[in-house]
């Protein structure tokens, strides 16, 4: 693959199309193939540059080391950004890819045109939800069991427990071979995730993005993601709201035509 | 992304991984997307080369020009080989892809290591069949033909289910995920090269020439003619292995990925 050193390491990303830059983050147990299904109409209007994190396929990681964390790939994104060298870009993130490219657009505004956060993972803190308790995330202590599991070799287990505990019970089995062997090539970035240290979203954090910015989300998506989305879109100044209908969490893979059309419209806008 | 320049055309290509290179070819409707649920396991032990073959995404083709041709895309692959100038290498081809990886290995066998063939498409001649019908095209020709006429007027999605329930039987195209199905979308100008692609049958003595250690794998639930095309070659090419695939059908590496990797693995090993 094409790839640009950062901070250290080769980053590995898909470059396809011609017009304004897009840079894709992918979120947790996914690499650069979770866009596959939007490419296409992405690139008739601009160029997709879709980079997979430290320590995602194509790498081949071992869990060891304390080089996975959301700082890690924050200073990543930034620097690839950078050595990417073409001005300012559209960032768009997915799930804890949303969460990179939220802080990344906190940091370095300057190095953004625009912002599309896909459902972006993590947590509130208490200026934005009164009912914050302080300390690890109640996924945290599900992640280090799966991430135990996988260190001890049992691979299937550990995203079999994870899956199950995100989805429900018997999701891992019922998942289409395919999407499943992309995460099984991730799986050894569950140990990383067990230590990826993120902090809550605060107010202040939402206040401060200046860019023009869309949040997108599933319609049908359970759990905290929704809540999250509404209540970081609401303090974010300039931003833009557009849930899909029947979508859940993967929804540009559920819904391609429609996501990219919301997209590429909002990239648009002069 | 990466490309080679091959007779005036850039043709683009994903890397992964270290070791023996293992070039794939792709099918009908597909491009270097195509191998993405292998992409893991394969790239364990070679470096995978997927190519793009000419007018398939990434180029957002219009089904305007003459060069979409069947011995153009073998004249690409061998161009693309011999730029690669790795040495003999090992060849996988699905589909329609099996068919030009077939007719790369009867041309130039010096190219070549190893061949994979999975399903590989085309018709046979009365050589190899004596119920083949002669110089009138094949049902699925005629199918074609019209998945073609429908995309030249505008019926992306009658073209599709046409073509794609040809080939996985009547239903399965509205039973496929939204994402594979736009992947899928984002080549369907490429039915309008295909209608006059001029594909020759296979015949027995050209079967009986194939020097190169060739593996036939299969799905064992798989529709139509391709199953009786790969067991009349497999019995012609001399020491050919085969295997077929249970509860799998056409796309038997997106269905079992790992069983198709390890009999891939096991077999370019030895």
């Amino acid at each position: 693959m094409q790839t640009l050193p950062v901070n250290g390491a080769d980053m590995a990303y898909l470059d396809v199309g011609r017009g304004p830059p897009l840079v894709c983050v992918h979120g947790s147990l996914c690499d650069f193939r979770i866009w596959h299904g939007v490419l296409g109409p992405l690139s008739n209007e601009h160029r997709v540059i879709a980079p997979s994190l430290r320590h995602f396929f194509p790498a081949q990681w071992d869990g060891q080391g304390d080089t996975y964390s959301i700082a890690q790939h924050v200073s990543d994104v930034i620097g690839f950004i950078g050595k990417l060298n073409i001005g300012p870009v559209d960032l768009m993130g997915h799930s804890r890819g949303g969460h990179v490219a939220f802080r990344v657009a906190q940091r370095r505004p300057d190095l953004l045109r625009r912002l599309v956060l896909a459902e972006p993972g993590g947590e509130l803190d208490a200026t934005l939800d009164p009912d914050f308790v302080p300390g690890p995330s109640p996924l945290a202590a599900r992640i280090a069991t799966a991430a135990g599991k996988i260190t001890a070799g049992d691979v299937e287990g550990g995203l079999a427990f994870f899956i199950d505990a995100i989805e429900g019970p018997g999701a891992w089995a019922r998942l289409p071979a395919a999407p499943a062997q992309a995460l099984r090539d991730n799986a050894f970035t569950l140990i990383g995730q067990a230590r990826d240290n993120r902090p809550p979203f605060s107010k202040a954090d939402a206040e401060a993005i200046a860019m023009p910015t869309l949040f997108i989300g599933g319609a049908r998506t359970r759990g905290t993601l929704p809540h999250v989305l509404r209540t970081l879109a609401a303090h974010v100044p300039n931003s833009k709201t557009a849930m899909i209908p029947n979508t859940t969490h993967p929804m540009f893979e559920q819904a391609p035509q429609k996501f990219c059309e919301i997209v590429l419209e909002f990239l648009g806008t002069p | 992304m990466q490309t080679l320049s091959v007779s005036g055309y850039d043709m683009a290509y994903l890397e992964i991984g270290q070791g023996r290179p293992l070039v794939c070819v792709h099918g009908t409707l597909g491009d270097f997307r195509t191998w993405s649920a292998v992409l893991g396991p394969l790239s364990k032990s070679h470096r995978v080369i997927s190519v793009s073959l000419r007018r398939f995404f990434p180029e957002h083709w219009d089904g305007v020009g003459d060069d979409y041709l069947m011995v153009q895309h073998i004249s690409d692959m061998i161009g693309f080989l011999e730029k690669l100038g790795d040495g003999p290498i090992d060849l996988m081809g699905h589909s329609r892809g099996g068919h030009i990886a077939f007719r790369v290995a009867q041309l130039r066998p010096d190219l070549l290591r190893r061949l994979v063939l999975a399903e590989p498409g085309g018709e046979l001649d009365a050589t190899l069949d004596p119920a083949a019908s002669g110089p009138a095209p094949s049902e699925r020709a005629a199918r074609i033909s019209a998945s073609a006429e429908m995309a030249k007027a505008g019926d992306i999605e009658g073209a599709l289910k046409l073509f794609f329930d040809t080939i996985d039987g009547e239903g399965a195209w509205g039973r496929l995920p939204a994402a594979p199905k736009q992947q899928l979308r984002d080549n369907v100008f490429t039915l309008i090269g295909q209608a006059g692609e001029n594909r020759k049958p296979f015949s027995k003595a050209e079967a009986q020439s194939i020097e190169t250690p060739t593996l036939f794998i299969g799905g064992a639930d798989t529709k139509g003619s391709l199953p009786a095309v790969l067991r009349a070659l497999s019995a012609e090419v001399p020491g050919a292995k085969t295997a077929i695939m249970p509860g799998c059908r056409h796309w038997m590496f997106e269905q079992a990925p790992l069983e198709f990797s390890a009999i891939v693995t096991a077999f370019l090993r030895n």
